[in-house]
């Protein structure tokens, strides 16, 4: 197990990882071990050769995504990354144990992603079939794949194989984000597809009406599909019975339960237009709640990540807009009010006292705690084309202005050329202090890059306890910045494991308490922008020795509770395991 | 004085309706004074009060679009109307803080086209100033500030030409000088502003602006708190005209 001490004890298996060399304080806690690494390999925006190619370049500069999960069950967690060039290969990075990763993806059969028709967006991993072993959903403009894992051959390598037809998962859609819960609480686990065009096929568009009808408004786009997991490895769309009607610009889809009632609801993160909130109504049908919850927004939201920044029990959400010189729309951090007398869940936005308002043209944005001190921190990548010196916001402005003008209309857009839109802007690392206020550390800690982020994955590559990132970049190499911040501070990870059909225990709720605070974290399945962080929960500690109290809400709605825990380790819990 | 004043020079209908809007306390009531108010702007295109008061009321009762329509049928049956034509544009102006950021592009340029009408009929110190001062709160970006600066430029001569100075002229000289300023020209927008200080002792806005002058950062940071377009600008003709 590559320097990893396992240890099983009573239903608890243990993995402890020696801890290397921390940075010194004042040092840069994070870093850039791409090229050492071995993911050192770029991703290409797809460029179509139809009649409105110069058009699209400028708005299809997507694909470039990241999904972590442990495929080949060593302990270590891997990577899956998109390109989307045409005829290029998407990636699937084995990770070797020693913070360097080997493409396995050819020989294992989930490299063809991108050809004539299709072209990936963003990746999942989910054990759909709950067999114990991640299976991987890509999700392309053009036709999904699902790839079944079928474990180890002879040789020890993990195979998939292509079973999309087979689950009934088969449809054109310019899908680009994908989340996987138990919304019905059936034991299986199903997906929700988020849309962002219309199913017009983009590589051969027969009408150039396919643009968004407004900047605000627009409802023109692809909406989402549920996929209700019927079992037997196969799925039905049930949208329209689980209550959506959507045909919105969807970027990003992010799932929570936002009202701790045991069922997951959904935020959708809509471009041109509102984004959306859903109640889970706990009988396979959802409520739309927008109104009353967040309110109608005319933003262009690009990302929906859950997570309690100010460790007051509730889930809140972080949301990317557009924050420029010429277009001021602020973030969202919604922070959850909790449900009032009437039972309802509502929302405030606190961007602006939070100090998380401005991200410049925001993308992928993740929750984590990158010093283990208790408090959720957030990563925020941003930019949307960096290329030549001349702006294309002149140009789209003066087709803004034009009386009359048919947006839905592809031909009515400036080609983009080689002007820049928002490009070379800096991310953020927005350093929690307290629940209340975010510092920018971003620059100091080397994480203040110009490069046009989109995807952002969170893991424990080396399971020291600290959490790594891996960016994903449009059209660029990705980063890999490894967490060499100092070890003084405790921490303790969990990997849930459930009993039924969900055995990823994705909505799994957990309730730490040490040091005299308690966190809350879960499992989610696939959200933040093109990314899909690692499904272990991980818990900074501050200088706590010890958890006092373990409490675990499974998806089956039992609760679980451990006590006096000890820090620094990975701690796999298994539902209806009294220890 | 200067309402009785008000009272002779303007129609009984304005004057009975100007304390009817100050009234209207509630959006309801801003709503229910509307007609009143815009049968008072009906009767008299040309006057700023009147147009005023009802631009207020519907603020308050948040009803921009009609108030856009309103304008528009006013504009069409009396299309020489200067100052029709700028209440149009500040109808447009009223609305953006309500809308989308595109959807504030869209209008302030509703609002410039309007305004270029107004101007096109009668070049008056409160068109060009207007105009002007529109101009800057567009980003760099999209070039808009030259055009300001030379709107201003002639707002700031009628200003100088007049003999009498009348204090609302101070705003002429402040937004002339935040123009050279988002033209990268310091030097003039300190020498305007000081100008503007010696015709206007004391105007806080201008010393305010002088006082970091020796700080581009920082004035650079003051300059874009007062131009900010997501902040409601302040349209009420009504302590524009009230110096005359």
């Amino acid at each position: 197990m590559k320097g990893t001490a396992w240890v099983l004890a009573a239903g608890i298996v243990l993995t402890v990882q020696p801890a290397p060399p921390a940075a010194a304080s004042g040092e840069r806690w994070f870093a850039d071990v791409t090229e050492a690494a071995g993911v050192a390999v770029p991703h290409t925006n797809r460029s179509f050769e139809n009649p409105y190619a110069d058009i699209m370049a400028g708005y299809t500069a997507l694909g470039a995504a990241a999904a972590v999960a442990d495929f080949d069950g060593d302990g270590f967690e891997d990577l899956f990354v998109t390109d989307s060039a045409q005829g290029s290969r998407n990636r699937l990075f084995r990770n070797n144990g020693d913070f360097t990763f080997t493409d396995v993806a050819a020989a294992a059969g989930v490299a063809a992603g991108n050809d004539a028709a299709n072209a990936s967006a963003d990746a999942l991993w989910l054990d759909y079939d709950g067999d114990g072993r991640p299976d991987l959903f890509v999700v392309r403009f053009g036709r999904n794949q699902l790839f079944h894992n079928e474990g180890p051959d002879a040789a020890g390598n993990v195979r998939f194989r292509e079973v999309t037809r087979q689950a009934g998962l088969d449809r054109y859609a310019n899908s680009i984000t994908a989340v996987a819960f138990d919304y019905d609480r059936d034991g299986r686990v199903d997906l929700f597809v988020g849309d962002y065009f219309q199913p017009v096929n983009l590589f051969k568009p027969d009408t150039p009406r396919f643009f968004p009808e407004s900047f605000e408004t627009a409802n023109n786009g692809g909406g989402l599909t549920v996929w209700k997991n019927l079992g037997g490895g196969t799925f039905r769309d049930t949208t329209k019975e689980a209550g959506f009607a959507l045909s919105g610009w969807t970027l990003d889809l992010g799932h929570a339960d936002a009202d701790l009632d045991g069922d997951d609801d959904l935020y959708v993160a809509c471009d041109f237009g509102t984004d959306r909130f859903f109640v889970n109504n706990g009988d396979g049908t959802f409520r739309d709640a927008t109104k009353e919850a967040i309110g109608i927004d005319t933003k262009k939201g690009m990302n929906a990540e859950w997570g309690d920044y100010d460790n007051d029990g509730w889930l809140d959400v972080f949301v990317t807009n557009i924050t420029d010189e010429y277009m001021r729309e602020g973030n969202f951090l919604w922070r959850n009010n909790g449900p009032g007398p009437d039972g309802k869940v509502t929302f405030s936005d606190v961007s602006r006292e939070t100090g998380t308002h401005d991200t410049g043209w925001g993308w992928g944005g993740k929750f984590f705690d990158y010093d283990n001190d208790g408090w959720l921190d957030l990563y925020v990548v941003n930019g949307w084309v960096s290329a030549g010196p001349q702006s294309y916001v002149p140009d789209v402005f003066e087709m803004i202005v034009r009386p009359g003008v048919d947006l839905a209309d592809a031909r009515s857009w400036p080609p983009m050329g080689k002007k820049s839109l928002s490009g070379y802007q800096k991310k953020r690392l927005f350093h929690n202090q307290g629940g209340g206020l975010f510092k920018d550390e971003a620059a100091r800690h080397g994480l203040d890059a110009t490069r046009d982020g989109r995807g952002i994955a969170v893991a424990d590559f080396d399971n020291d306890g600290r959490l790594d990132l891996f960016v994903a970049n449009a059209n660029n190499l990705p980063f890999l910045y490894r967490n060499q911040s100092p070890a003084s501070a405790r921490w303790a990870g969990f990997l849930l494991e459930g009993r039924d059909g969900n055995r990823e225990a994705i909505g799994a709720v957990v309730k730490v308490t040490a040091g005299g605070r308690t966190q809350l974290r879960f499992v989610d399945g696939g959200n933040g922008f093109a990314a899909q962080s690692s499904r272990r929960l991980h818990v900074g500690l501050g200088t706590a020795e010890r958890i006092d109290k373990l409490e675990v809400l499974w998806p089956s709605g039992r609760r679980q509770v451990l006590e006096n825990l000890p820090a620094g380790r990975y701690v796999r819990l298994v539902e209806g395991d009294s220890k | 004085m200067k309402r009785i004043a008000c009272a002779v020079l303007l129609t009984l209908a304005v004057c009975t309706v100007l304390p009817a809007a100050a009234r209207a306390g509630t959006p309801a009531e801003a709503a229910a004074a509307l007609p009143r108010l815009e049968a008072a702007v009906a009767a008299d295109p040309e006057n700023l009060r009147a147009a005023s008061a009802y631009r207020m009321a519907v603020i308050q009762a948040g009803e921009y679009d009609r108030c856009i329509a309103f304008f528009e049928k006013l504009v069409t049956d009396h299309p020489q109307a200067a100052n029709a034509w700028l209440n149009f544009g500040f109808a447009y102006v009223d609305k953006i803080p309500a809308a989308g950021s595109i959807t504030q592009v869209i209008l302030a340029n509703d609002a410039l086209t309007r305004f270029s009408k107004s101007i096109e009929i009668r070049k008056s110190w409160l068109a060009l100033f207007t105009r002007g001062n529109s101009y800057l709160y567009w980003p760099v970006i999209f070039g808009r500030a030259p055009l300001g600066v030379a709107d201003l430029e002639e707002a700031v001569g009628i200003a100088r030409r007049e003999e009498k100075k009348r204090r609302v002229y101070a705003r002429s000289f402040i937004a002339l000088g935040d123009g050279y300023f988002k033209t990268e020209q310091l030097d003039k927008a300190k020498a305007v502003w000081q100008e503007g200080l010696t015709l206007f002792p004391g105007e806080p806005q201008l010393q305010a602006r002088l006082a970091r002058s020796g700080n581009a950062e920082e004035l650079g940071t003051y300059i874009n708190e007062q131009l900010d377009p997501n902040k409601r600008v302040d349209t009420d003709l009504l302590p524009l005209v009230e110096g005359e």
